[in-house]
């Protein structure tokens, strides 16, 4: 048996007096005991099938090399790694957490990849005392100063999108010296937000934004939006939005008189080979504004791991995130050396409170850069990047290169 | 039969509010937009060139679901997913011609076997649909045959995303694509000329077939009383076939069109399309070709001049987020005013 029956029992009752009356949630057992000789059992859930499963496999094969560097096991004893799939949704999210927030041998959980699942499932985890260490989830509000106490439980070993669209501005004003610009969102939170916050520092910095635009993900006729566009004789144009949309600006504005040598510029929606082949030749000369994931921007180690990996998987990793789920665990280890108490009998004590506290106080240098959490659980930083397609062959596609980081 | 008069109750009412209001929106909104001068009347011009030439690709689609709506009473929902298919036959054909360097020695030729291949494709997938999807159905009553349509239309998405994936792929440009012709200050692309030509020579065509021809006779009696028309000898099942091969034709040239244009083929490239054509067939009055020509160019039309004439001048900001909207609400006020569409009333006196 992995676990004292004590904790189970416990968990047991505190489930049962949840369901008696609703406000003695919190009367739970708030301590786990880990038997001599028995398993620390870490949770994780990611996406693990279906389109994006590679970004949910990556993240789980970082801890797994993680655990692996660990020698398999934290403070003598074993460590037992369960990863859930939560498919990219909140439905997804809700179903893997419950699950895990049922098992009472589980420390903390780590992941996940979407924010949608991170929405859903950190505050159905922290219910259960449990901790969640993001690994890919960047929604601004998870770590947003005004977030709610059901996410108390939540932090992040990767960067917060929040500061994309200041970034972005700063970049167009300063490097590409643009002084009026015109946005486009597609309707979608992601892309509405992004192009406000992008608006507003923009207007700060003494820029003009022209007009904000908005197309819908499946238009294909732009030409009527480009032809007002090129009525306000924009310097740029900041288009954040995804795939399909993005490839008929791009091909429709080299046939629209007043825009055929204005920049334009996406975000991480189309860092994709994808747009290559919907764009064709209109895609050379496109910028991405995307955070820096190329090699040297990670950890000092990182290229270790990138051997490991190699070694261990036979390929190379096909998402920039596979160093944040490695810190992701390395942070947990350092957080359960200094929060988890060894009683004489060498059984371990591990109490879900201190280690949460322990866990935002952990600071090293991961994988991924220095981690070091705010009040509100963001443990890493934004590294602002802008990359830029010299060609549209598919073939070529691979982030510095093509395309190539044009910045810093 | 002189039309009865009926007392004027709230939902009259509150119509003809709504009506006026409407009608007020746009009035404040095109003498605003109109006011300011933000666009040269050039622009105005290639907004009215990009709509109809949207427009005719509409039509082109909305021939399709007309046809089959002519003779068989039902609303074939998976005529969209069906132009798709044409349009990933003329992809493969096209693209596979640009690798050897064909489509540019000889373009004439090329375009005439890209368009061959993407009806042929149609006409195939549309017929095969005809026979294993809708004719089991046919005597059958209720909607069968409609939730059999949305059906077909999900295998042939997912059929052809499982087979070439659910990117998108870029269809290859050709030398004359962008030519622009000047005419006194306006520019006319030679693609919109051509798509919009395609369309009008494709109506003429199938009015000269249905109106002018045995078949089309044929049709014409089957779509009248199918089971009259059958005591008569004529060969239904044979009618509704040729509606079906009309329909799929038709799908092949639109789908070719709207490639030429918007250069992008992917699985769910037919839903949108599908869906605007049909509304442009309701409001020409479905079951009438020249409805469906004339709803296709006016809900082309209205995308594509819409948000800048109406919503410009009332300063709503993002207005092409808003332009469907703008679509189907025309839509919805035509069917307000005539019920039976634009050009239904032939039809339908006769049905009475």
């Amino acid at each position: 048996m992995d676990v004292s029956v004590r904790a189970r029992n416990a968990a047991l009752g505190a489930v049962l007096s949840g369901l008696l009356s609703t406000g003695a949630a919190v009367a739970q057992s708030n301590e786990i005991r880990v038997e001599p000789g028995a398993p620390i059992v870490v949770g994780g859930y990611w996406v693990l099938s279906g389109g994006d499963a590679a970004l949910g496999n990556d993240q789980r094969r970082g801890v797994e090399l993680a655990i692996k560097d660990f020698g398999g096991e934290i403070l003598g004893h074993p460590i037992r790694f369960l990863a859930e799939d939560s498919q990219c949704s909140a439905e997804g999210g809700q179903t893997a957490a419950t699950k895990l927030a049922a098992n009472p041998a589980i420390v903390a959980v780590l992941g996940p990849s979407c924010s949608s699942e991170a929405t859903a499932a950190a505050p159905i985890l922290w219910k259960s005392g449990l901790v969640s260490i993001g690994t890919s989830a960047t929604s601004p509000s998870l770590t947003a100063a005004d977030r709610k106490p059901d996410y108390d439980g939540f932090l992040r070993v990767v960067f917060s999108d929040a500061d994309q669209g200041p970034a972005d501005a700063k970049w167009v004003f300063e490097a590409l010296k643009a002084k009026n610009i015109v946005t486009i969102h597609d309707g979608s939170p992601y892309t509405q937000q992004l192009t406000s916050e992008m608006a507003k520092t923009f207007t700060g910095l003494g820029g003009k934004v022209a007009s904000q635009e908005a197309v819908a993900p499946t238009d294909v006729d732009m030409r009527p939006v480009l032809a007002k566009i090129a009525s306000e004789k924009p310097d740029a144009v900041y288009v954040p939005i995804f795939v399909p949309a993005t490839a008929q600006i791009l091909k429709q504005a080299k046939q629209t008189q007043g825009l055929e040598n204005v920049p334009f510029i996406g975000g991480g929606g189309i860092m994709t080979p994808d747009i290559m082949d919907a764009a064709g030749d209109a895609v050379v000369g496109f910028y991405g504004a995307f955070p820096d994931v190329t090699p040297e921007a990670q950890g000092q180690d990182y290229p270790r791991l990138l051997q490991a990996y190699q070694d261990e998987y036979g390929e190379a990793p096909t998402s920039g995130f596979v160093a944040n789920a490695y810190d992701g665990m390395t942070m947990l280890k350092l957080a359960l050396e200094k929060a988890a108490k060894q009683e004489p009998d060498g059984a371990l004590v591990i109490d879900k409170a201190a280690l949460r506290d322990a866990l935002f106080a952990v600071q090293f240098d991961g994988m991924s850069g220095p981690i070091a959490c705010d009040a509100n659980g963001q443990c890493s930083n934004f590294k602002p990047a802008i990359y830029r397609y010299e060609n549209a062959d598919r073939a070529s596609f691979a982030i510095g290169t093509n395309p190539k980081k044009i910045y810093p | 039969m002189p039309r009865a008069r009926r007392r004027v109750n709230g939902i009259d009412v509150f119509m003809w509010g709504l009506r006026v209001i409407v009608a007020a929106i746009a009035l404040i909104g095109v003498v605003a937009t109109l006011f300011t001068g933000r666009y040269s009347l050039s622009q105005w011009f290639d907004f009215a060139m990009f709509g109809l030439t949207l427009g005719s690709v509409y039509a082109l689609i909305a021939l399709g679901y007309t046809m089959v709506y002519g003779v068989l009473r039902m609303i074939n929902f998976a005529h969209g997913d069906i132009t798709m298919t044409g349009a990933f036959a003329g992809y493969f054909m096209a693209s596979s011609m640009a690798r050897n360097g064909y489509f540019e020695s000889h373009p004439g030729f090329a375009m005439l076997a890209v368009f061959a291949v993407a009806m042929l494709a149609c006409i195939t997938i549309a017929l095969l649909t005809e026979r294993y999807a809708y004719r089991p159905f046919r005597h059958s009553l209720g909607q069968a045959p409609l939730i059999c349509a949305i059906g077909v239309s999900f295998v042939l998405q997912q059929t052809v995303r499982g087979m070439f994936g659910s990117g998108v792929k870029s269809y290859p440009t050709l030398s004359w694509h962008d030519v622009v012709l000047e005419f006194g200050g306006v520019r006319v692309p030679v693609v919109n000329l051509f798509v919009m030509g395609c369309a009008i020579v494709a109506m003429v065509g199938l009015y000269w077939i249905v109106h002018r021809t045995r078949m089309g006779m044929a049709m014409r009696a089957v779509s009248e009383d199918k089971n009259a028309a059958s005591l008569m000898g004529v060969d239904v099942d044979r009618v509704i076939v040729f509606a079906f091969t009309l329909g799929g034709a038709m799908a092949g040239v639109a789908s070719v069109c709207y490639a030429l244009i918007y250069q992008q083929v992917h699985f769910f490239m037919g839903f949108a399309p599908g869906i605007k054509a049909f509304g442009a067939a309701v409001l020409g009055g479905i079951g009438s070709i020249p409805g469906a020509m004339i709803g296709g160019m006016f809900l082309g039309l209205i995308e594509a001049m819409g948000p800048a004439l109406f919503l410009d001048g009332l300063g709503i900001p993002a207005p092409y987020q808003l332009r469907d909207v703008i679509g189907f609400l025309v839509l919805l006020m035509v069917l307000i005013f005539r019920p039976q569409g634009l050009f239904g009333e032939a039809m339908a006196k006769r049905r009475a």
